[in-house]
């Protein structure tokens, strides 16, 4: 069932009240079921898939613990079996093809037949989540669970299998342990995230997408200014996508008692490119990377030029985390390289006695340059080739000084209008949401100025929402 | 009494949830008020609202059928009609709409009006698959400029394959949803091509034939569909309803490639001779490509040359 299906709204809604009304003993059980009949609607064979990756976790981080010292080959031999396992898996499931198809070019010639697997929904987000449990323990910051169905319910929770918030282990399960009474703040919290996440899915980013596919469904005959606008417009729709998926599995994850990790943060709000990424996009997956790959490469504790590598290795990966293609390669390497000049210009800054401007003009300035540097990347994340790509930069850049007018031209179609002014008002929302929670500051209302603004968000919902069941961009990962 | 407490609390919550819910009708009252008045706005070619919108009516003749029949309903090609037949006629065909639709365009059509006859116009496709049947009626898209009626609501709803498009009329989602709020439905089909003539693409006239008659064809699923008319047509002839049973104007280069359409037409004349009712096929009849505004559609030259030479003589006498 997909977030943004009644199906699914029916759903949540039976299986909150049945949540509360268990007891807290059984509720595990509820979870766990509802998380596996979710995921087998999409297809059964995906189950076996979670099974397998479930089992290796599971039996893995036993075989890790009963290792008692810490510093065993043994105990990191069982390590590294566990961990190639579950990324084997995700390598055979996502990447087979992409490296079949690549050799096949290199040689020039079908030498290895295609495997045509469908890519599982949600693998690359439980398998991390299982690699990051194996480690921990491996690590000694926790003990491996016993608890076969709560571990399961780990891997296979609902709200964040499909694409995230990549959970660690030990807050998820510590607060499956924890008893939980009906508590209506949480629960109103729950649904304000729901319906936020939703008019960011269905009213802003599903109206996008149309607009953005148009152009770049074949960018050699799309016109300059709107590929730009479809970049312009992709940079939401893709931050809308998946962070309305986000905020929708947080709330509907908050209402069934567990609070997940904050995956966003208002990123086009990021100074830096650096902020982008370590504070403000996906920050489940930067925490991950960091944690898990960047760390123990060495970190930012090496020379300078190894800690460079060490963020393009990174980076370079993280894009082919993204999908088995060179696009997601180049859009990884280009952050990285941001990434690199950023550390190199912010250590010219330092140098030169100059701090990080905090005034409003340098920052709005910081802002702007950010948010057109991952603009560019975005190109390379929604082409489908990279020749489509730099068709689309190419283009762009050739139209140059006729842009402006082109684009002010394409602002009186009434559809560009509306999104336009859906986006403005988005903006408004997250620049005041910075300074203050927006849900605190509604919070703070009286009921009918909260209901007011409830009644006119599901307003919104109804007569501009896409109910077409479009699937969430992130899932595809 | 934590338990209690959770109650307590627990109903405190349900009960603020439901005084939002009532509250809420209001506003979704208002939305939906909205929407209708757009529908009555703009609405100009949906059937349900053609149905709806006029007046308690005698007919003479309602036509029914798929895309070939609703092209004979485009434009004024109706009052055109009509003025050669001299007769009261509505055409109520709908595009993709197989004898599921047709039979709840009608009985809708019945619970406002009456006719002496029924013209259908086969499309041999329209009996091969659900997607323009059951599917079809599944397709909110259908209902969209259909004005509020509960009766059509409860017919949808009495059918457990439409139970969910019933919901979706009676409470007006897909209306207050409708992106094209603000514009007319009438079809490009019928606003720009109709008038145009088609020159021939293999291609095209491919995608179109594959589209259609996907092979090979479920036999099973024909027969089904085939009964379903045969039940169709008692009941509009127990009613005391005349039929007409039409086959309209094909290219011959399409004719040519329909597949099964002999044996099509074999069964055809089998049911319509169990039921007394002749069949007037019209394929090969002012078939000359340049009047068709698509693969095997008439254009708007071909509609008025298939009047005045085939259906105006017919449904005159």
């Amino acid at each position: 069932m997909l977030f943004n299906s009644f199906s699914f709204l029916g759903f949540l809604a039976v299986l909150v009240i049945a949540f509360y009304a268990s007891p807290h003993r059984s509720r595990w059980m509820l979870l766990l079921a509802a998380s596996f009949l979710n995921y087998a609607l999409f297809r059964v064979e995906y189950v076996l898939l979670l099974l397998a990756v479930t089992l290796v976790g599971y039996i893995g981080a036993l075989a890790i613990g009963r290792v008692d010292e810490a510093r065993s080959t043994t105990r990191r031999r069982r390590l590294m079996f566990s961990v190639v396992l579950v990324l084997g898996l995700l390598f055979v499931n996502k990447y087979a093809d992409f490296t079949i198809d690549s050799v096949n070019a290199i040689l020039g010639r079908t030498a290895l037949p295609r495997l045509d697997l469908a890519v599982a929904a949600g693998l690359s987000f439980y398998a991390f989540s299982c690699v990051s449990y194996l480690v921990n323990v491996f690590r000694g910051r926790l003990e491996a669970v016993g608890h076969f169905g709560k571990f399961a319910l780990y891997i296979a929770f609902f709200p964040k299998l499909l694409a995230g918030p990549i959970e660690r282990a030990r807050p998820f399960l510590s607060q499956l342990e924890s008893p939980l009474r009906f508590d209506a703040p949480r629960v109103t919290g729950g649904l304000q995230l729901v319906l936020w996440g939703l008019f960011k899915k269905v009213v802003i980013a599903d109206r996008l997408a149309p607009l953005v596919d148009a152009a770049y469904r074949s960018p050699a005959f799309a016109s300059p200014a709107d590929l730009l606008l479809a970049t312009y417009f992709f940079a939401f729709q893709l931050y809308c996508d998946f962070s309305g998926y986000s905020d929708i599995a947080i709330g509907t994850s908050r209402m069934l008692g567990v609070d997940l990790l904050e995956n966003f943060r208002r990123p086009y709000l990021s100074t830096s490119v650096r902020e982008f990424w370590s504070e403000r996009w996906h920050i489940s997956l930067s925490a991950w990377f960091r944690d898990y790959l960047y760390i123990p490469l060495g970190g930012s504790r090496v020379s300078v030029w190894r800690a460079h590598l060490n963020v393009l290795i990174v980076f370079l990966v993280s894009g082919l985390w993204h999908g088995a293609n060179w696009t997601f390669v180049v859009w990884g390497g280009l952050n990285g390289l941001y990434q690199v000049g950023g550390g190199a210009l912010s250590r010219l800054r330092g140098g030169m006695g100059r701090r990080p401007h905090k005034a409003r003009p340098g920052r709005l300035v910081g802002i702007l340059v950010t948010f057109h540097l991952v603009l560019v990347t975005w190109v390379f994340f929604r082409a489908s080739s990279l020749g489509d790509a730099i068709t689309v930069i190419s283009r762009v850049g050739a139209a140059g000084g006729s842009l402006p007018r082109l684009l002010v031209a394409r602002l009186y179609d009434p559809a560009v209008q509306l999104v336009v002014a859906l986006i403005c008002i988005l903006l408004i929302v997250e620049a005041f949401d910075d300074l203050q929670s927006m849900w605190a500051r509604l919070d703070a209302r009286p009921i009918y100025v909260r209901w007011a603004a409830y009644y006119a968000l599901l307003a919104m919902l109804l007569v501009l929402g896409n109910w077409n069941l479009t699937q969430f961009v992130y899932m595809q990962f | 009494m934590a338990a209690i407490r959770n109650i307590t609390e627990g109903r405190h919550f349900l009960t603020r949830a439901l005084v939002f819910a009532a509250i809420g009708v209001l506003p979704y009252g208002a939305l939906y008020a909205w929407s209708e008045r757009l529908v009555w706005r703009h609405a100009q070619t949906n059937k349900f609202f053609l149905v709806k919108s006029a007046p308690p009516t005698q007919y003479d003749y309602v036509i029914l059928g798929a895309s070939h029949a609703a092209a004979l309903g485009y434009q004024d090609m109706t009052p055109r009609l009509e003025a050669l037949t001299q007769k009261k006629i509505v055409n109520l065909a709908l595009v993709g709409g197989g004898v599921r639709v047709s039979r709840l365009i009608f009985e809708y059509f019945l619970t406002r009006h009456r006719t002496e006859g029924v013209v259908y116009v086969i499309d041999s496709f329209a009996f091969y698959a659900r997607t323009w049947n059951e599917d079809r009626l599944q397709d909110t898209r259908l209902f969209l400029r259909a004005p509020f009626d509960l009766s059509l609501a409860r017919e949808l709803l009495s059918d457990p394959s439409t139970r969910s498009v019933g919901v979706d009329v009676l409470t007006g989602f897909s209306k207050i949803n409708n992106k094209d709020r603000f514009a007319s439905d009438v079809s490009p089909e019928e606003s720009t091509r109709f008038n145009r003539s088609y020159r021939p693409v293999q291609q095209i006239d491919d995608q179109r034939l594959t589209y259609l008659y996907a092979q090979p064809i479920d036999q099973a699923v024909f027969a089904r569909y085939m009964a379903e008319f045969e039940d169709f047509l008692r009941d509009v002839q127990s009613r005391g309803i005349r039929v007409l049973v039409v086959k309209p104007p094909i290219p011959e280069r399409i004719v040519r490639w329909i597949p099964g359409e002999q044996e099509f037409d074999g069964r055809l004349k089998e049911l319509l001779a169990r039921l007394d009712i002749p069949l007037h096929d019209f394929t090969h009849a002012g078939n000359d490509e340049k009047l068709f505004y698509d693969t095997d559609h008439l254009n708007k030259d071909g509609v008025v040359n298939f009047f005045q030479a085939a259906l105006a003589p017919l449904l005159a006498q």
